[in-house]
């Protein structure tokens, strides 16, 4: 596999390009490798049970990878590389990551389109803010759920011990320690002392203080994950690429960030889908990674709920099972808040769809991810629960397919409106973290709903 | 003639450069004025555009190629605009992401729209320090300074420019607009911003009605 210091090479002699010229030429082959591949988005079919689609948008990918490269902001140069480099880098890439320790150990494994085991869950609360009042009983609201093989937190809305939290600054370090420390005490309170991290930190944005953070005596365990985002789409810059070296000396687990915008430089689902594909090669060549994190939105909704981004997320996910043993996370996005039941609808949608293209599941940015305290480990529940009960009865894509277009009905037309439902502290009794009864009536209504639609929920019927 | 400014803002609309340059060319030789080319033709067609892209008629990349066209029309105009007085801008804008945040999209995005309504502005980029902020506002004097962030932790910048902008005895001067995934009307207002935008089309809204 090309080595690092090569890309970092490439990176200071590639061709010199200004970034918005980059930024119309991913829209531009974007738009012919797509047209060229015969990638068609189409309503009726939310996801796709014929192989050939997933398979030419892998090819379409490749193509696309391979004329346009990676954009680095630094330099403002163009990282290119062949087809042998690429499929080297894919070949290198792990089959199976094991994450967190003792009894909470668990493996993650590469699934395959339709698998018969369900998809390995990261509870995250994608970075939403929360203060610091709220912040521990957030992650252990993650923490605790027992689909949860591997969990995540929220972020620090504002202030740290009074002092505001700014990217760049000092408070940057000593927030990405605390952020860290907090969610190992949160997986210590609920009795999950082992469980793995997906990404220990989100309090920081900036490499050196993710570094600093990054030690066993703050809280991380051996194998827990750090993620390099990329810039969307199909760019880089030094700060992310400096933890790369740090990481490849540490047991730490090497996670790829992409959120390409669909509405954004790549065009519609059809390019956004293809261009998130592309984005795991970016990732296997520039960040070595492991695993991946994928949040496409729909760029004026922020969610992927909407009928196109379940498409996208089906067939971009079909393409990376179908054609490579990667392992790689949908992360869910939904639009309504916590305790609605738009956001149930959403997450039992999402999580079928992922369910059966193959892909693993990071339930969930709540409330378009922009409402403070507003995301709960219930929501990662609902989802969860949905994925791995579409899995146990054998869903293929086709009855997925059927199943799913009957839930978008109920909240499709809704999504501008989404309401923004309630905080952590509203639903969730706060002693206990345990959702509050409303949550719970709410949820075991949707449940009842969805199952007499066609989703056979394990033991629903025997309590 | 109209029928004629019809046919330029189609050709703008879908981007075709060089058709655009043409069909100028050719408005001016009929005596059409080039205000009412830009007025009539160009801003109304780069309304629609931006209308579509919020209801996804089209998307990003087909919005760029109608911006270019509109420029290189508007480049073939500029001196007969100069001649009769100048083009008549709706008014400045200076526009940025702030320190330590390198997302640009939604920036990018609201600037097209802007532009496309008539307003002159001044693109700083992304990651624009709080120093920057000023120096440029310094210099260009403009109506609007416009601030996007996406996370919560450049959020904070926002208000530093603000601060900045009051020691240096600017504030008065000019409107602060905000924007960005974590920025909230509610904290936009507590921070004393004068206009906030949830997209692009509130974005240009807002600062019509700034300027008004």
């Amino acid at each position: 596999m090309i080595d690092f210091w090569e890309v970092v090479n490439r990176s200071d002699n590639g061709e010199m390009l200004a970034e918005g010229e980059f930024d119309r030429r991913v829209g531009r082959v974007a738009r012919e490798v797509t047209k060229k591949y015969d990638i068609k988005y189409n309503p009726e079919v939310v996801i796709p049970s014929d192989d050939s689609l997933p398979d030419r948008l892998f090819d379409a990918a490749v193509e696309f990878f391979l004329e346009v490269g990676v954009y680095c902001t630094d330099t403002g140069r163009v990282m290119k590389f062949d087809k042998k480099e690429l499929f080297d880098a894919l070949e290198a890439g792990v089959n199976q990551i094991v994450w967190g320790e003792g009894r909470d150990q668990r493996v993650q494994r590469n699934r395959k389109v339709e698998d018969s085991r369900p998809p390995f869950c990261n509870f995250t609360l994608v970075g939403t803010p929360y203060s610091e009042e709220t912040f521990l009983q957030a992650a252990m609201s993650a923490a605790k759920e027992p689909l949860a093989d591997c969990f995540s937190a929220g972020s620090l809305l504002h202030t740290l011990g009074g002092i505001e939290v700014r990217s760049g600054s000092p408070i940057e370090v000593e927030a990405a320690i605390w952020d860290l420390g907090k969610r190992r005490e949160a997986a210590r309170r609920v009795g999950h002392p082992g469980k793995g991290m997906y990404t220990m930190v989100s309090a920081a944005e900036k490499a050196d203080a993710m570094i600093a953070a990054a030690r066993p005596e703050f809280g991380a365990l051996a194998r827990d994950g750090v993620l390099c985002g990329a810039i969307a789409e199909m760019k880089v810059d030094y700060d992310r690429m400096k933890k790369v070296p740090f990481l490849r000396r540490t047991t730490y687990t090497i996670g790829g960030l992409y959120g390409p915008l669909m509405g954004g430089y790549a065009g519609g689902p059809e390019g956004t889908s293809m261009v998130l594909v592309a984005h795991h090669f970016l990732g296997r060549l520039v960040f070595e990674t492991e695993y991946s994190c994928c949040f496409p939105i729909e760029i004026h909704e922020t969610c992927n709920t909407t009928r196109r981004m379940l498409w996208l997320v089906s067939t971009a996910h079909q393409a990376l099972a179908r054609n490579t043993h990667l392992l790689h996370f949908a992360n869910t996005f939904i639009a309504a808040g916590p305790c609605t039941e738009m956001a149930c609808y959403e997450l039992i949608a999402h999580g079928i769809t992922a369910a059966v293209s193959g892909s693993d599941l990071s339930p969930a940015a709540v409330a378009r991810n922009r409402h403070p305290e507003r995301c709960t480990g219930m929501e990662g529940r609902i989802c969860a629960e949905a994925a791995h009960s579409a899995t146990r009865m054998g869903l293929s894509r086709k009855d997925a397919n059927d199943l799913v277009k009957k839930i978008l009905p109920k909240y499709e037309d809704k999504i501008s409106e989404a309401p923004v439902g309630k905080t952590i502290s509203e639903c969730y009794d706060m002693e206990r973290v345990e959702p509050n009864q409303e949550y719970l009536d709410l949820y075991e209504r949707i449940k009842k709903e969805v199952s007499s639609m066609g989703l056979v929920y394990p033991s629903m019927d025997r309590v | 003639m109209s029928e004629l400014l019809e046919e330029l803002g189609r050709e703008v609309q879908i981007g075709e450069v060089n058709r655009v340059k043409e069909l100028i060319s050719r408005a001016i030789d009929q005596g059409l004025t080039a205000m009412d080319i830009l007025e009539k033709s160009l801003r109304p067609a780069m309304e629609e555009v931006g209308r579509k892209f919020e209801t996804l008629e089209i998307y990003l990349p087909e919005m760029l190629q109608a911006a270019d066209a509109m420029t290189a029309g508007v480049e073939i105009l500029r001196p007969y605009l100069a001649s009769g007085g100048g083009e008549q801008r709706k008014g400045r804008i200076i526009l940025g992401t702030v320190q330590g945040d390198v997302h640009k999209i939604g920036k990018d995005i609201v600037r097209i729209m802007l532009e496309g309504a008539g307003f002159e502005v001044f693109d700083l980029g992304h990651d624009v320090s709080v120093s920057t902020f000023v120096e440029k506002a310094e210099e260009l004097q403009p109506d609007i300074v416009g601030m996007s962030a996406l996370m919560t932790t450049t959020m904070q910048n926002i208000p530093r420019v603000m601060s900045a902008l009051e020691d240096s005895g600017l504030r008065q001067k000019m409107k602060v607009i905000v924007g960005g995934a974590p920025v909230l009307p509610e904290w936009a207002e507590e921070i004393g911003a004068d206009g906030y935008g949830e997209n692009a089309v509130e974005a240009v809204n807002i600062s019509k009605k700034l300027v008004g």
